[in-house]
């Protein structure tokens, strides 16, 4: 997996303390968890090329700068349309364009890919998002 | 039961009495309509806890080909592939694997019969009360989520399902069943906010003993059902060996 050196320290940094911190996999119901490293948690930082608002899982689709000097297109899973609504998501939240900071569980494979897990900040501003909890 | 319900009427009306004079008020049920020979279990619930069969995350004592089926299943889960994973390609989970999908349910109770309104795969099940259950699965005319038959004990629902298909799992981490599985529910309100449901799996040809396992579900007030349609963009469909998709491009 190429890195850059910023994304390689976060997930250095972030890999430590999710091992502690997470006690669940990710909500994921349409399809096995067996693809997920379960328990590692790394962020990743870029500009949204696409948001698929769409059933089984909403898609945030990811260009994050590498070492190369090029990018490389990154496939965020999240879980349904209802979950995502329930957590104060809404289809324009995230929109093409969007500078934006997402946590996420990386898959095993080492591919641009992982199961969503929160946005750490949009457009430079933490996302403040009202859940129905 | 006709009986416990003017009871519980009573001591709500006398807690709303208590309320004027400050003191806590009885919680209010999520109930939606509720059979008012029934004791009260309708409204929206979530489940609680791992998404493993199991809270604890135990195995049932799987026997000989069942094991074998589920030792393989384990060794590609921990290689980080999955298989057998016919959820990926849109099929329903099936009982009792729906018990534990982490989306919320309705259920409704009318004369005679319960129904459960699931958001995930919008699958329903459909409980008559008061009708014996065959004494054998008839497999011929199994099916993802069986066929369920209801009564009341007391404040419990009990549920026995069978003719449930042999070729769906417990869970993602991929535990099998064979279609002799007969599933036993006792399902009660807890308290105002839990429903408990304390199932037990009998499965003379897969497993050396029943499995008891029990599940808690909480009331979501704010929530309602939604669509969810599988199909509108599946990017983890099987590939050709049979391993679910990660869906990355």
């Amino acid at each position: 997996m190429q890195q850059s050196p910023r994304q390689s320290l976060w997930m250095h940094l972030i890999g430590l303390a999710a091992v502690v911190a997470l006690g669940t996999q990710p909500v994921c119901a349409h399809h096995s968890f067996a693809m997920y490293d379960n328990g590692k948690q790394i962020t990743i930082e870029g500009v949204v090329k696409e948001l698929q608002w769409t059933n089984p899982h909403v898609w945030i689709q990811v260009l994050v700068p590498n070492a190369k000097g090029g990018q490389d297109e990154w496939s965020v899973e999240c879980t349904s349309v209802n979950f995502m609504v329930r957590r104060g998501f809404s289809k324009t939240t995230i929109k093409a364009g969007d500078q934006i900071s997402v946590s996420l569980t990386p898959l095993k494979d080492g591919s641009h890919g992982g199961a969503f897990k929160g946005v750490n900040s949009l457009n430079g501003a933490p996302l403040k998002l009202e859940s129905e909890d | 039961m006709g009986v416990l319900k003017p009871l519980a009427f009573a001591a709500l009306a006398s807690a709303g009495l208590l309320a004027v004079s400050g003191a806590q008020a009885a919680p209010v049920l999520s109930s939606t309509y509720a059979d008012p020979s029934q004791p009260d279990i309708s409204g929206l619930w979530v489940v609680t806890g791992a998404m493993q069969y199991a809270p604890d995350r135990s195995v049932p004592k799987l026997l000989g080909q069942y094991k074998d089926l589920y030792d393989k299943r384990t060794k590609a889960f921990k290689a980080g592939i999955a298989i057998d994973d016919d959820t990926a390609d849109c099929l329903p989970a099936g009982l009792p694997h729906l018990f534990i999908v982490p989306y919320p349910f309705e259920i409704l109770q009318t004369p005679g019969r319960l129904t459960f309104l699931y958001e995930y795969d919008s699958a329903v099940r459909r409980v008559p009360l008061g009708v014996t259950p065959p004494a054998q699965p008839e497999p011929d005319t199994a099916t993802f989520n069986g066929d369920s038959y209801g009564h009341w004990e007391g404040d419990t629902l009990v549920i026995e399902t069978i003719n449930i298909r042999g070729d769906t799992q417990l869970d993602f981490t991929g535990i099998p069943h064979s279609d002799a599985l007969r599933i036993t529910e006792r399902l009660h309100r807890k308290d105002a906010k839990t429903l408990e449901d304390q199932i037990t799996l009998t499965d003379p040809k897969a497993y050396a003993e029943p499995f008891k396992t029990t599940r808690l579900y909480r009331t979501r007030p704010k929530w309602k059902i939604s669509e969810y349609v599988c199909e509108e963009n599946n990017r983890n469909k099987t590939d050709a060996q049979g391993h679910t998709r990660s869906g990355v491009k």
